[in-house]
């Protein structure tokens, strides 16, 4: 195999997030807000393309210089990167690592795909329940419309 | 149980015990000697996006006849809404009025749960666009109890648009609550029953004896089943004019093909009808659609006297 040293340097405090389906690092990035935390906090963010993966051939890994993120907002990374890793660490020691859960509910992140959904309309936050996860299934707390697949878009946060 | 300032958002909120407690104080309602003081100082804000006949007039007599008093609009076009205020502020004033409870209808799917969040005060949806009707599949099931007896075990077909008639798919929701319950369900393929709720009967098949068939005629199924929902082939909703007014003329049920109908047979519709019920039906045993309407008044003034706390 052709030697590609290319890396992601070491962080001494943040959250790594690994093993992700690769092309997929920006959508996670737009859904967490990254772009946002970035600029709000001045962190340093990482984002590693198409990297060598043993499990998935090719992956993506993000790093964060952040450790404000919590369990439950890394949560939302299960909805697309299902086998996805995070990694806590602390003064360069790891303190903490463990696989994603998909949630039983998501907030406002997802664009509801039912035109005539009140918050297609208005300014209302949207919230769904996951009513599946294989395949992934959610349902409008405000619609009731039950969707998954290609209907599920993910909205970009900008603060 | 206690009713007392709940929201009345969406069947999928209620279990099969709060739909039978429900529909068990109904004739309590309509006995008591005091129901005409039930709801005395009692105002309800009858927030009306879009229009209504039925639903709208039933709880306006509801409310009167309970002792209480109605507030609102009846035409979004006369309200600031005009000016592009949002639901969420027209909600929050009424709210703020000294009103005791919300009865809202709305184009927007959703709208009366945002409603519902807004106000501090119960909301009762009356409709909000081709989602929930919950009142509407309240008096359905009070409907089909009073002329089978049961709810569980029923024989029920469906007819018409089932793509885009939401009293058949919250009816349907709610019958997959119940025991052993057999659906037929009859359209042209174009308007059948979505996948989303045909998964949810073959869940329930497994979970609660639950059958189901699709059809495509009327006559073969009419001699097995208890009731026999009709609905409209909504015309606004079909792009070909041509197309619909052909389901108008094969949906149609005439009094000549009830013959070999079950005795206890009964013809439910929630109305409006066009052509889908020829009028010589009316005069037959089975027509059931009248009083239907009439019990959503009954299912409507116990609803508020038990959102308003008048009983429990």
């Amino acid at each position: 195999m052709k030697d590609r040293p290319i890396t992601i340097a070491k962080i001494e405090s943040g959250i790594v997030v690994d093993h992700i389906p690769a092309g997929k690092a920006f959508l996670i990035s737009q859904v967490l807000g990254l772009n946002a935390l970035a600029r709000k906090t001045g962190d340093i963010i990482a984002i590693g393309i198409n990297f060598e993966s043993q499990s998935l051939n090719k992956k993506d890994i993000i790093k964060v210089e952040n450790l404000s993120l919590t369990r439950n907002m890394l949560n939302v990374v299960a909805l697309i990167a299902p086998f996805a890793t995070v990694t806590r660490i602390e003064n360069g020691r790891v303190i903490e690592k463990h696989k994603v859960d998909v949630p039983d509910y998501v907030g406002d992140i997802v664009v509801c795909p039912d035109r005539f959904c009140i918050t297609n309309h208005e300014e209302v936050p949207c919230k769904f329940a996951i009513t599946a996860k294989n395949p992934l299934t959610m349902r409008c707390h405000y619609c009731e419309t039950e969707f998954f697949g290609p209907l599920i878009k993910y909205k970009e946060k900008s603060n | 149980m206690n009713f007392q300032g709940r929201d009345i958002i969406s069947m999928n909120d209620l279990t099969r015990e709060e739909i039978d407690y429900i529909l068990s104080k109904v004739p309590e309602v309509q006995n008591h000697p005091e129901k005409s003081s039930f709801c005395i100082n009692k105002v309800s804000a009858m927030l009306f996006f879009e229009p209504s006949t039925r639903t709208r007039t039933s709880f306006e007599v509801a409310m009167r006849n309970l002792g209480g008093k109605i507030g609102g609009f009846y035409d979004a076009n006369i309200t600031s809404a005009v000016k592009q205020e949002s639901l969420w502020d027209t909600v929050k004033m009424h709210d703020g009025y000294g009103f005791d409870v919300i009865v809202i209808r709305h184009p927007l799917k959703g709208a009366a749960r945002v409603a519902a969040e807004a106000a501090d005060i119960p909301v009762i949806n009356a409709g909000d666009g081709p989602n929930q009707h919950p009142t509407q599949t309240l008096l359905d099931l009070y409907s089909i109890r009073q002329t089978q007896g049961k709810l569980d075990g029923i024989s029920i077909a469906m007819v018409g648009d089932l793509v885009n008639g939401r009293t058949v798919h919250s009816l349907t929701e709610a019958l997959l609550k119940y025991e052993n319950c057999h659906l037929v369900f009859i359209s042209p393929r174009d308007l059948a029953m979505p996948r989303s709720i045909i998964d949810k009967c073959v869940k329930a098949s497994v979970e609660r004896g639950v059958s189901y068939v699709e059809g495509s005629r009327i006559e073969d199924h009419i001699a097995d089943v208890d009731v026999l929902y009709m609905t409209r082939i909504q015309m606004e909703r079909l792009q070909e004019r041509a197309l619909a007014e052909k389901f108008r003329s094969i949906y149609r049920l005439e009094a000549s093909m009830l013959v070999d109908a079950k005795p206890n047979m009964k013809i439910m519709h929630p109305l409006p009808r066009v052509t889908e019920i020829a009028q010589d039906v009316d005069e037959t045993q089975f027509a059931y659609y009248f009083q239907q309407a009439k019990n959503g008044l009954l299912v409507r003034e116990t609803l508020l006297a038990l959102i308003l706390g008048a009983i429990t």
